[in-house]
């Protein structure tokens, strides 16, 4: 179980971190506002998996909590999201989402810091008590907020990349980025599910999800973003319709 | 009198692999993503007995 509940995790957070340097280089470079959310988002995503192997490894601790809860299961989705709002949705509308999610964001961890916490409520629910879970949360109104994050960034983040590779396959051109955002796509959607298993009390299938998760989304990102020969760049093969 | 013959078009195709993969994926992309709401919402809603949260 150490491997289930500490190393796996912390696997995510590396690959998470190593993800996010990727994508603040490509930031750098290019200066793109989706990038720079990206890169923090998967910042998020690598406190999350960090604190969670911090559990399994050492125990618990109120800081380490607040930090997974406030990063790895309220913020982290509704980042990425946010990253793809500003690629698909008009400047204006994206800038006025990226104010409300701030605004929100701030209210969220002024609540999650000032909450109080029961570790002892993580073993009395479905949830086993070797995973960390919101359930620690005795004060009201924290874990109220996390749905209507996580269901803002699945919406933007699953549906962009997946309206993303429908355009691109509609028109059949760039093979690499229908598969990328295909990847990301069910890379986003893994650990959605796995906070779901979890809460119907299928232990470690979080972690899990969340690993396989963080490759996808990688995968994908290098996959979409990795420049291909011209030739190869519209169509490997033309076929003649009548 | 006959018309004059139309150049054929040209209609871009992946290979066939992609063809049937990537519809595919997307379908069960779309229904899962459909899935997951549904449950977040039931959960947001407490509408599942025993679910909090």
């Amino acid at each position: 179980m150490k491997i289930l509940f500490t190393i796996i995790p912390f696997v995510s957070s590396l690959v998470s971190f190593i993800f996010a340097l990727f994508v603040f280089k490509r930031y750098l470079a290019r200066r793109r506002p989706h990038l720079l959310l990206w890169g923090i988002g998967m910042v998020m995503y690598g406190i999350g998996g960090f604190c969670e192997g911090y559990y399994g490894a050492f125990g618990w601790n109120p800081l380490i909590f607040r930090l997974w809860y406030l990063f790895g299961a309220m913020l982290v989705a509704a980042w990425l999201g946010q990253g793809t709002a500003y690629l698909l949705v008009r400047r204006k509308w994206a800038h006025i989402l990226m104010a409300l999610l701030g605004v929100a964001s701030l209210y969220g961890a002024f609540q999650m810091f000032g909450a109080q916490l029961d570790p002892a409520a993580m073993g009395s629910s479905l949830h086993t008590g070797s995973e960390l879970s919101g359930k620690a949360i005795v004060s009201g109104g924290v874990r109220t907020l996390t749905p209507f994050f996580n269901l803002y960034g699945t919406i933007l983040l699953v549906g962009g990349a997946a309206y993303s590779a429908w355009i691109f396959w509609r028109k059949r051109i760039l093979l690499h980025r229908v598969i990328g955002n295909v990847l990301i796509a069910t890379g986003a959607l893994l650990p959605a599910f796995g906070g779901s298993f979890s809460r119907l009390g299928i232990s470690g299938a979080l972690y899990i999800t969340e690993l396989l998760g963080a490759i996808l989304l990688f995968v994908g990102f290098l996959q979409a973003t990795t420049p291909v020969a011209p030739n190869d760049q519209e169509s490997p093969g033309r076929n003649p319709s009548s | 009198m006959t018309e004059p013959k139309k150049p054929p078009q040209i209609r871009r195709s992946y290979p066939a692999v992609y063809e049937k993969l990537i519809p595919l994926a997307l379908g069960l992309i779309a229904i899962a993503t459909i899935i997951a709401i549904l449950f977040a919402l039931a959960v947001a809603l407490r509408l599942l007995p025993g679910i909090v949260p």
